[in-house]
């Protein structure tokens, strides 16, 4: 039975027991609703409650289980010999899934019936052929254990199929009678439903923890495997990067530092730009403009945070870049050939700097305008000017805010893509100067994972280390950041 | 309580027809006033008369509220201060002001008295600075309990210590004029009875303004009284004369506790 139909068998059993227990609960007392403890709703919720709950999530898991289960017992009956030379056991049971659908789609064409696609007796490269016809994906000739494989998975699935069916129909009423047995005067229906609102709630919540830990996970264990094909010290301390695909095992030198010094670089630049910029701005819009000026310049500038960072990345490319070099470079505007080609640390910086005014300017705004009101006319009560009480009262104490705001967007600035792909070049380089062309760790995770790669290779798992060493450099800022801006609250209370 | 020397007092502050407006709302109307040197003058009335509005029309506190606008004249020592010449900056040092709501800036206490000095240029070096900022806690009733921590965070004080702070941060800056809008309103009844004692000696050096709910506050610390309702001035004389024979009926009933 397919599973959207167990759903609604599911919902409709507990609809069914909504209006039961509602009814129930209402009879239990003569119609006088007043004198339950909780109104008719609330029993029938509790019963559809009790009744879906447990058989949706019942069908979860075993939607879950079944695959692994199935898989194991039939993964035993491949004897190694049937393992083809070259693969793994992992493609042979995605061989033997593909011929049980097969199998399932030649019977739904009646190009073979039921007694003839279990028979054990049937030569193997008829079955192949039989499959070729009815049009499913079979890539070479069914061996014999294979299609015996195949047999036990679809006799397993399909019983699996029909237990789960029986079980979660099975909750679903159970739960059902359960909660219409409970439907009685003094029952509270409605703390009981308060519970389950609130399980739901943290069923929600973990499933985003999870799922971070799920790829804070997947980030180790795939950088653990890849320190076991690559010495730590040499990816930690090495100054060069050269990867090579060539698929010769150890040529490879996979230094860090210098893709961290390329992202380092380049946030730096980029900070530079963007926190006297967007802190002036904010100060501007939080202090000194007027009620109209402020309703139309602050989403002007909120509008920069809805740019698409590939667009900047473009920015960067075909409009900065060449800019640069027409300043910097040879026979350029100051006479000085710094600047070689368009992508450079100084190009990706800049253009990346623009994108995080809007991140320094709305957050330090923010920040600026909770500063109380009697800061200010203390000052200004004791006649100081505008600018003399931003820069004694209102920014001290603002500063922890505006720090926090600043580290959460060099935070962004480290983990920033597109832009350096676009505008900073690929060549890993250990230098000062910066209008040559670097490259950054998130460039370079990209550049080693697009194309063809084998996972198992220290070349394609660099990338998970990489992840990790971005992930806790943005973690350690993130962290730091929210701590300050913890305690900035504590501060005028 | 006689005061003899309060109708022998001159004029320091005198208003004449001011308004004022919030946007549309008119919020003081045609307030005509003149305020003692040397002496404690009290606002009272009920909430949203207008007089803590009009205490600010007189450091011209008003100019940071956008839409607020003034019209008449306020003359401190016959200068117009609504005058294109005057700088409402000078005049804020001239004029000091302490509010409702302690607001000790988050800096030490050295620094918070410090700070008015230092913006103005009035101590030339530190030992001066030094000198000023223990006259004006000493002003403040509060040095006894603060000389040892003069680095410690002024936010740390006390409700009424913060508020006495306040006062001497105020005064460092040597006013002649000090604005109070409702300063006990956020404290005790203990550290009441200490600014209102502040209150009493400061009247020797200031034209002090005060702005109050309490009536009997009041009549303990001021020798003259204005009673503002609706945004008029209703009745303006000499703190006996208003509390004991109040001229109009509703500062009768306001007094009474009537109105309000």
């Amino acid at each position: 039975m397919p599973t959207i139909w167990l759903i609604l068998i599911v919902l409709a059993v507990a609809a069914a027991g909504y209006a039961a227990g509602r009814g129930r609960a209402l009879r239990g007392v003569g119609g006088e609703g007043r004198s339950l403890h909780s109104t008719p709703a609330y029993h029938g919720a509790n019963v559809a409650m009790k009744s879906a709950g447990p058989a949706l999530l019942l069908l979860a898991v075993w939607l879950a289980a079944q695959p692994v289960y199935v898989n194991g017992i039939v993964s035993a009956m491949i004897p190694d010999s049937a393992v083809r030379d070259g693969t793994s056991l992992e493609l042979t049971l995605a061989e033997v899934r593909r011929t049980a659908r097969g199998l399932d789609l030649a019977v739904e064409k009646g190009l073979m019936d039921e007694e003839f696609a279990r028979d054990a007796g049937v030569d193997p490269a008829d079955m192949t052929a039989r499959l070729r016809d009815s049009g499913a994906v079979v890539t070479s000739a069914v061996t014999a254990p294979v299609l015996e494989a195949a047999r036990k998975f679809r006799a397993l699935d399909a019983a699996g199929g029909r237990f789960m069916a029986a079980a979660v129909v099975a909750a679903a009423v159970l739960g059902a009678l359960w909660g219409i047995g409970q439907a009685r005067k003094g029952f509270r229906a409605r703390n009981v439903v308060e519970r389950g609102i609130e399980a739901a709630l943290i069923a929600a919540a973990s499933i985003a923890i999870l799922t971070t830990l799920g790829i804070v996970l997947s980030l180790l264990f795939n950088t653990v495997e890849f320190f076991g094909l690559y010495p730590a010290h040499e990816f930690f301390f090495g100054t060069s990067w050269a990867p090579s695909f060539s698929g010769r095992g150890g040529s490879s030198e996979l230094g860090v530092p210098p893709l961290l010094w390329g992202t380092l670089y380049i946030s730096l630049v980029a900070l530079l730009v963007a926190v006297p910029i967007g802190l002036f701005s904010a100060i501007y819009l939080s202090e000194y403009a007027g009620s109209g000026v402020r309703s139309v310049a602050k989403p002007m500038l909120e509008v920069l945070a809805g740019i698409p960072t590939i667009v900047y990345g473009l920015f960067a490319l075909l409009t900065v870049g060449p800019l640069l070099v027409d300043v910097f470079g040879e026979g350029g505007l100051l006479g000085v050939s710094w600047q070689g080609g368009g992508r450079s640390v100084m190009t990706a910086g800049l253009v990346m700097g623009v994108m995080l005014i809007p991140f320094v300017s709305s957050l330090s705004d923010d920040i600026i305008r909770a500063v109380p009101r009697a800061m200010r006319d203390g000052s200004y009560g004791l006649g100081a000017t505008r600018s003399e009480t931003i820069k004694r009262v209102v920014l001290p104490a603002a500063l922890p805010g505006i720090v926090g705001a600043v580290l959460l967007a060099a935070s962004r600035a480290i983990g920033e893509t597109m832009i350096v792909v676009l505008g900073a070049g690929a060549a890993a380089r250990l230098s000062l100067n910066p209008f040559e062309a670097m490259t950054t760790v998130t460039a370079k995770i990209v550049s080693q994972l697009t194309g063809d790669s084998d996972f198992a290779s220290p070349e394609a798992l660099v990338a998970f280390a990489l992840g990790m060493t971005l992930f806790v450099i943005t973690l350690a800022l993130n962290v730091f950041a929210l701590y300050i801006v913890r305690n900035y609250r504590e501060q005028y209370e | 309580m006689p005061e003899p020397d309060v109708e022998a007092g001159e004029v320091k502050i005198s208003a004449r027809d001011v308004q004022v407006f919030y946007g549309d709302n008119h919020a003081i109307k045609d307030v005509t006033v003149d305020i003692p040197d040397k002496a404690v003058t009290a606002f009272i009335g009920p909430s949203g008369c207008g007089k803590s509005t009009f205490l600010r029309c007189l450091n011209r506190m008003n100019d940071t509220i956008d839409s607020a606008r003034v019209e008449g004249d306020i003359l401190i020592d016959g200068e117009n201060i609504y005058d294109r010449g005057i700088d409402p900056v000078q005049l804020r040092a001239k004029v000091g002001m302490v509010f409702q709501k302690p607001n000790p800036f988050p800096k030490s206490v050295y620094e918070n008295v410090a700070y008015g000095p230092r913006i103005h240029g009035l101590a030339a070096n530190k030992a001066e600075l030094d000198e000023i900022v223990e006259k004006s806690l000493r002003g403040g009733a509060i040095w006894d309990e603060v000389k040892d921590r003069l680095d410690a965070p002024g936010t740390g004080l006390s409700g009424g210590q913060q508020q006495r702070l306040c006062i001497a941060r105020a005064i460092a800056t040597e006013p002649e004029v000090l604005l109070m809008d409702e300063p006990c309103s956020a404290l005790d009844p203990i550290a009441t009875a200490q600014v209102e004692d502040l209150i009493e000696r400061l009247r020797g050096n200031y034209s002090v303004v005060i702005v109050t709910h309490s009536m009997q506050q009041a009549a303990r610390v001021s020798q003259r009284t204005a009673f503002f309702h609706l945004g008029d001035l209703v009745e303006y004389g000499a703190t006996d004369d208003i509390f004991v024979n109040p001229g109009d009926e509703r500062t009768e009933k306001y007094i009474s506790g009537r109105i309000g």
